[in-house]
């Protein structure tokens, strides 16, 4: 996969949230959306190029050719269009991706470049784009670099109540590691996927086996007393990234104890043969535990 | 290294053009090659030595000591590094510049950046007329007084000021603005150590041109007593 950071920034956070969450939206998985993204984190005006509040968002996808293409329409209808929102590059790397190189053709020849230094003296490219609430400001490129998708953990708990809660906790334990993002809504899929289908022109089709209610109809992996599963997908810049936000995010679940219903931590491993990338959990938890 | 210095011998009775004193020329020649390089590229130049002390190695950062208003074309189609000049400067400071950085902790004269087309130079006390004319792109800050014809011909680029001059008839009055961009150029200036680094507030009156030349330049006049 390939991977990009973008730091949205805007006159509060209430504005930067309203771009980002624009920008981030209907992006959870690559098969349907193109790209997955998320907000990595929320960033103080100390922390961003212009001094002001900020939401560093991370989006990835299969290939380059997509990224640059949903990067460059997603910033076209949710940043431009923001109130106030500027976007600059939040990552470095030699492979450069538009961001708003080709975007400052909307200023229709009113357009008008600054390079900029950087504290390390390195000029810096940034568009600014007459728009109607004053100029919009943008970074030229942002960096794109290679980045690892897919990463997921399955909660397997006595009730929905219990696999939910438990998800939520992992969820906000996990938003606390940075370089990674859990795309889908709330961060937890309830859908969980297995290759194939009994139709033919479907690539995907609901993972049976942990289906609560088809229990004794097909294969199950799961128990008597496992009523629900949710599913967690984690994608980050490297693998050590994810393998700490899968040990992050099951410590968690684990930390809630027996009373929290959760009976079981699998993994959807797709016979191993999705991608090269395999987190093991219990060699995960067994660096934590050392 | 410490930063290539040249400081003038005396006084001069002609102007001492020091478009070879760049970054670009000097770099990569040893201190003797810069001692016998001569002045201008014609037959009966002086030598840089009949004209300036040498101190320094650095090329990518030249230090011009002790100046004064004769030494014309400072920093002429520089691309890269800094050039610092500890006192008032000639005509053509930057001019044809491609980039790099001239801190003037004095006073420029005439046609400060004519003709600019990329970098930074920024002035901390006045500058003469025609500042900025024909400017390509970049930025110009003069933190003082400056003359006539401010902008003249310029295509694109920022000029900022403190005051606001006498501007002639194709430059236009924009109004005043919060422009963000200023926050990124304002931060990128702490790296001089010059009167620039009060500059805060982002809220600029903002003129644009020259009309006469698409009008695609700025002219961006700064308020230094208020607070962002």
């Amino acid at each position: 996969m390939r991977g990009t950071r973008v730091i949205i920034t805007a006159l509060n956070h209430k504005w930067a949230y309203h771009a980002a969450n624009a920008m981030t939206g209907f992006a959870t998985s690559v098969i349907g959306c193109g790209v997955e993204a998320g907000i990595e984190r929320e960033l103080s005006a100390d922390e961003t190029p212009d001094g002001r509040p900020g939401i560093s968002i991370l989006m990835f996808a299969m290939g380059s050719k997509v990224l640059m293409q949903q990067l460059e329409t997603r910033m076209g209808q949710c940043i431009l269009t923001c109130p106030t929102a500027a976007a600059f590059a939040g990552i470095e790397s030699d492979d450069q991706i538009s961001l708003g190189k080709h975007l400052r053709y909307f200023g229709d020849g009113y357009q008008t470049s600054k390079l900029i230094q950087d504290s390390n003296g390195k000029s810096k490219r940034y568009w600014r784009i007459p728009v109607m609430d004053g100029e919009f400001l943008v970074q030229e490129t942002t960096g794109m670099v290679r980045a690892i998708g897919g990463g997921n953990f399955l909660i397997l708990a006595t009730s929905q109540t219990a696999a939910l809660h438990a998800a939520e906790t992992a969820i906000e334990a996990m938003k606390q590691v940075p370089n990674v993002i859990m795309p889908f809504p709330g961060g937890v899929v309830r859908s969980g996927s297995k290759v194939g289908s009994k139709y033919p022109k479907m690539f995907a089709s609901t993972n049976d086996a942990f289906c609560p209610t088809l229990k004794g109809l097909v294969n199950s992996e799961l128990s008597d007393e496992i009523e629900s599963v949710m599913e967690i997908v984690i994608d980050g810049l490297s693998f050590d990234d994810i393998a700490t936000s899968i040990r992050v995010g099951i410590q968690a679940i684990c930390d809630l104890g027996e009373v929290s219903g959760v009976r079981r931590i699998s993994a959807g491993n797709y016979g191993g043969k999705l991608g090269p990338h395999h987190f093991k959990l219990h060699e995960i938890m067994g660096v934590a535990s050392s | 290294m410490s930063a290539l210095t040249f400081t003038p011998k005396s006084d001069s009775a002609y102007n001492i053009d020091c478009r070879r004193l760049t970054p670009n020329i000097l770099a990569n020649l040893t201190a003797a090659q810069i001692e016998n390089l001569s002045l201008l590229n014609t037959k009966n130049s002086p030598k840089i030595t009949d004209c300036f002390d040498i101190s320094g190695t650095d090329a990518n950062h030249i230090i011009f000591k002790n100046t004064h208003h004769q030494l014309d074309y400072i920093g002429h189609k520089m691309s890269h590094g800094t050039i610092t000049i500890e006192g008032d400067c000639g005509d053509f400071l930057g001019a044809n510049m491609r980039g790099g950085n001239i801190i003037c902790h004095g006073n420029a004269n005439d046609r400060v950046g004519d003709q600019m087309r990329r970098g930074l130079i920024l002035i901390a006390g006045n500058a003469g007329d025609y500042c900025g004319s024909r400017m390509i792109a970049g930025t110009i800050g003069i933190y003082g007084n400056i003359g006539s014809n401010t902008g003249f011909a310029m295509k694109r680029g920022t000029i900022l000021l403190t005051q606001t001059p006498k501007l002639h008839a194709t430059i236009q009055d924009c109004g005043t603005h919060t422009l963000p961009f200023l926050a990124l150029l304002f931060k990128s200036f702490s790296a001089f150590n010059t009167p620039f680094n009060a500059l805060k507030n982002l809220r600029v009156q903002r003129y644009a041109g020259d009309l006469a030349c698409d009008g695609n330049g700025e002219i961006l006049i700064c308020n230094t007593n208020v607070s962002a």
